[in-house]
């Protein structure tokens, strides 16, 4: 910490360093166990969280249809859940038609069960019933059903999904990436490609772009009419320059290229599996035709894992999660740091003038504090938009108050500190006094306090987002993800469970490491854990 | 000694009131405490005035108006032909660096977050920065002149990363001492600066501050309401009562020759320690409070308290008469001398 030349050596030679109240309060918040394990926990959300974007996880916003409310598991593929699912409905439905036979006493137990809306023991129950049945001879399906499974086993063992890295050129007998070339040529390239005139393609690209500016204009302005609309669409495509229109259209090409080759992808692929030469997840370069290779990752689509399930979308919940760990967080930290800084230049500023100043200034405040605070938030994202930003804006408006009033009662006490008047004899000015003494001494106050202000946003948020009206998809927050979950919860209870108990814990860390700092800072409070 | 030297720092007719507000929300000023009440006295380059007064009777804040700390109510202070009152920022900033101040409490008047080195560095960083200094001053020479000055004062140089609240309250004094030497100033206002320490500390405080005078050539106003530490350490002696010098005089002089009834009550009360003569110590016992300092006074301000009140006394302030060399006294009874 001391630069070199700083430090200081006794006569034994020993280096003499001095022992701040920081550094006292940080050796009474290591004996704290319990403040010492939830900053652990903090640190290990805030790690996974802001590192989300290169752990293996899936993409929180890919939807899989066929993915749809599966349940969470350790040591089952999503196929093989889509399987047992498959299982259910037809054991099911043979239990309807009477062919699977149970006892009358269990008949009744399922029937009352179906009463209750309790749908995933009835779907146990006759699974676990109609598995034994089988292998026991007495229960077995008939064609259509055996077709149905077959198909699905089918589709399971062959539904592939392909992401393409790269795509590259024979140009010249190099291998060249078709992003790095420039737009004439790639318009050449696609000609060759689909046989068609490079003019004709060209009319069309221009098409595609005009729509895009359509659709872009349109979301910007919502309530224009038509009219306006090509207006505004007209100037935006002559205000943009042949560059722009050059990259575009390379995108769209490129976009196309990818298409087409993906689907060759998919017939060899398929081929391939039939043959059964392949093994996945298939990584490497994939001949499309004499000149383009691809670059590309092909993996079977039901192979995934999901270890929390996924939603009603057949999005990942584990990654989804994380993300939304990550939104929710950031509200947390960003939120609390706007509102530390505002609170401490209103405070300071209010605690060191005084008068006049003060007395507008805490007014002002105590107005604010009077409305309801949570219909400001709400008033601020339904001008302003409900985007992400928006809802770092309004929490941080509305919940700088109890900061301000706080470092201005720690100012107030400060201020006629002798230390503080020793600065001024010496001609100290204010703003160094603030920045130098005042601000440092309530420092240890504000810590504690933004420690135990970032669940409360948390909590905000969280609630903002059940509502509706704060994170919108695709993105997600704790909150946004329990709302979605509370819908469904007697049938998926783990869309639930899963984004509540991560909450949970978070907010329990935070606690405890706020309490532990808090006892640190304040040696003398009585209220220890 | 200090007769022929010239006056450094002259205070005229100092006032400091504190106004009273009457709590509502336009603070309509309903009266006012007057705790220094049109105080004269002069300062000679190098010699101690000391100021001796009972709890309450405006000595700190005389010095902190002094100081500009506050800003007067009316009055002059006039420091190297400069009036500090009326002095615009810049000029009091310069001015400033040649007045600075001990304070009482030793760890209350060092900030618990800063080093050692830091608080010492302070006035000669913000000097610095300023650009009020000789020159502009490297890094290297502000920790060459932190570590001369905890030499001078006593302190190990080692401690210098060290916290105020690792130090003893006599060190924290040296401490605050060192920060004040630090811009080698003129004249240091000490407020009281042994009354928190024990006695043997007092002592060693006492005997550093002479020292450093002898080396330096420093003035100080020192403030204390031990009686006999003024003696020891002032040339002067100013006796104050509710915001009102009553008595200036040389240090023997005042104690072996009181003339004021007040300092002669002031002076009965001290103890002296021998049990012989303590028991026989005659002391005047004053009757009554000291009364609030809220209202102004038409007549002597020890009026209501005074053994020898007259007619005259009730609505008249005495002004200050000579009676003798150095010595003046605000006194009805010394009129004719």
């Amino acid at each position: 910490m001391l630069r070199k030349k700083e430090q200081t050596v006794n006569e034994f030679n020993q280096v003499v360093v001095g022992n701040s109240l920081t550094k006292e309060a940080w050796k009474r918040l290591k004996k704290n166990k319990m403040a010492v394990f939830g900053m652990v926990v903090v640190i290990i959300y805030a790690i996974i969280s802001f590192s989300a974007s290169f752990l293996p996880i899936y993409p929180y916003d890919e939807s899989i249809i066929d993915h749809q409310h599966l349940r969470p598991s350790l040591t089952k593929t999503s196929g093989e859940l889509m399987l047992e699912q498959q299982y259910k409905n037809l054991y099911f439905k043979a239990w309807r038609a009477g062919r699977l036979v149970l006892s009358e006493e269990e008949n009744q137990m399922i029937e009352d069960l179906i009463l209750k809306n309790e749908t995933n023991k009835v779907w146990d129950y006759l699974y676990k019933e109609g598995e034994s049945q089988r292998e026991a001879g007495t229960f077995e399906f008939n064609s259509t059903e055996q077709k149905t499974i077959d198909k699905y086993v089918d589709k399971i063992n062959t539904d592939i999904q392909i992401t393409i890295n790269n795509l590259y050129y024979l140009l010249d007998g190099k291998k060249t990436s078709l992003s790095k070339l420039d737009y004439d040529t790639l318009l050449d390239i696609y000609a060759k490609e689909i046989k068609a005139d490079s003019a004709l393609i060209e009319t069309s690209l221009d098409k595609e772009i005009r729509s895009q500016v359509t659709n872009t204009v349109k979301a910007s302005l919502t309530d224009a009419t038509d009219e306006d609309i090509t207006a505004a669409v007209d100037l935006e495509i002559e205000n943009m320059s042949r560059k722009d229109w050059e990259s575009k259209a390379s995108d769209s090409i490129i976009g196309k290229l990818e298409t087409s080759a993906k689907k060759t992808i998919e017939k060899k692929m398929k081929a391939q599996i039939a043959e059964g030469s392949v093994s996945f997840p298939f990584k490497g370069d994939i001949e499309i035709n004499d000149h383009i290779t691809a670059k590309a990752e092909v993996s079977l689509k039901h192979m995934r894992r999901y270890f929390l399930g996924t939603d009603y979308l057949g999005r990942d919940l584990l990654s989804r999660i994380i993300y939304g760990g990550q939104i929710s967080i950031a509200i947390g930290l960003i939120g609390t740091i706007t509102s530390v800084l505002i609170g401490i230049l209103v405070g300071a500023v209010a605690g060191y003038r005084g008068g006049k100043i003060d007395y507008y200034l805490m007014r002002f405040v105590d107005i604010m504090y009077g409305l309801p605070y949570m219909l400001l938030v709400i008033i601020c994202m339904a001008i302003f938009g409900r985007k992400i930003f928006n809802l770092f804006f309004a929490l941080a408006m509305v919940s700088w108050l109890t900061i301000a009033r706080m470092v201005r009662g720690q100012i107030m006490s400060l201020k006629n500190q002798e230390y503080v008047e020793a600065a001024r004899s010496m001609g100290a000015s204010t703003s160094h006094i603030i920045l130098r003494h005042m601000v440092p001494n309530s420092l240890s106050v504000i810590i504690v306090y933004s420690t135990i202000r970032i669940p409360a946003f948390i909590m905000q948020e969280s609630f903002l987002s059940f509502l509706g009206l704060g994170v919108q998809a695709p993105y997600a927050s704790w909150g946004s993800l329990i709302g979605d979950g509370v819908a469904s919860m007697t049938l998926y209870p783990w869309k639930l469970l899963c984004p509540s108990i991560a909450m949970i814990v978070f907010l329990f860390a935070m606690n405890f490491f706020g309490d532990g700092l808090r006892d640190a800072f304040d040696p003398q409070s009585k209220n220890q854990l | 000694m200090a007769e022929d030297k010239k006056v450094l720092l002259e205070v005229k007719d100092l006032k400091q009131h504190f106004p009273i507000d009457n709590g509502g929300i336009f603070k309509k000023q309903i009266g006012a405490i007057r705790a220094v009440d049109g105080v004269s006295f002069t300062v000679k380059e190098g010699e101690t005035l000391g100021i001796v007064g009972e709890s309450g009777c405006g000595k700190s804040t005389c010095i902190r108006s002094i100081a500009q700390l506050y800003k007067p109510t009316a009055g002059e202070v006039i420091f190297e032909g400069v009036d500090l009152c009326k002095a615009d920022n810049k000029t009091l900033l310069k001015l400033r660096k040649d007045i600075q101040m001990i304070f009482q409490d030793p760890m209350a008047s060092l900030d618990p977050r800063m080093t050692v080195r830091s608080i010492i560095a302070e006035p000669l960083n913000i000097y610095n920065r300023r650009g009020l200094l000789d020159h502009k001053w490297t890094v290297e020479e502000i920790e060459n002149r932190v570590e001369i000055l905890m030499e001078k004062v006593g302190l190990n140089k080692t401690f210098k990363n060290r916290y105020p609240h690792e130090f003893s309250g006599g060190q924290r004094q040296r401490i605050g001492i060192a920060r004040a030497l630090a811009l080698n100033p003129k004249i240091i206002l000490a407020d009281e600066p042994v009354s928190a320490l024990d006695v043997s500390i007092q002592a060693q405080i006492l005997n550093l501050i002479s020292d450093l005078q002898k080396e330096m050539g420093i003035t100080f106003i020192f403030i204390a309401h031990d009686l006999a530490v003024i003696q020891h350490i002032s040339d002067r002696v100013v006796v104050m009562y509710l915001g009102k010098v009553m008595e200036i005089s040389k240090a023997d002089e005042l104690y072996n020759n009181p003339k004021h009834p007040y300092t002669t009550a002031l002076l009965s009360a001290a103890p002296i320690p021998d049990p012989v003569k303590e028991r026989s110590r005659k002391r005047i016992i004053l009757s009554g409070d000291v009364p609030s300092p809220d209202k102004e006074r038409k007549g002597c301000y020890f009026y209501d308290r005074c053994p020898h009140k007259m007619e005259k006394c009730s609505c008249n302030i005495p002004p200050m008469f000579d009676c003798g060399p150095d010595h003046q006294v605000a006194c009805w009874l010394y009129e004719e001398k």
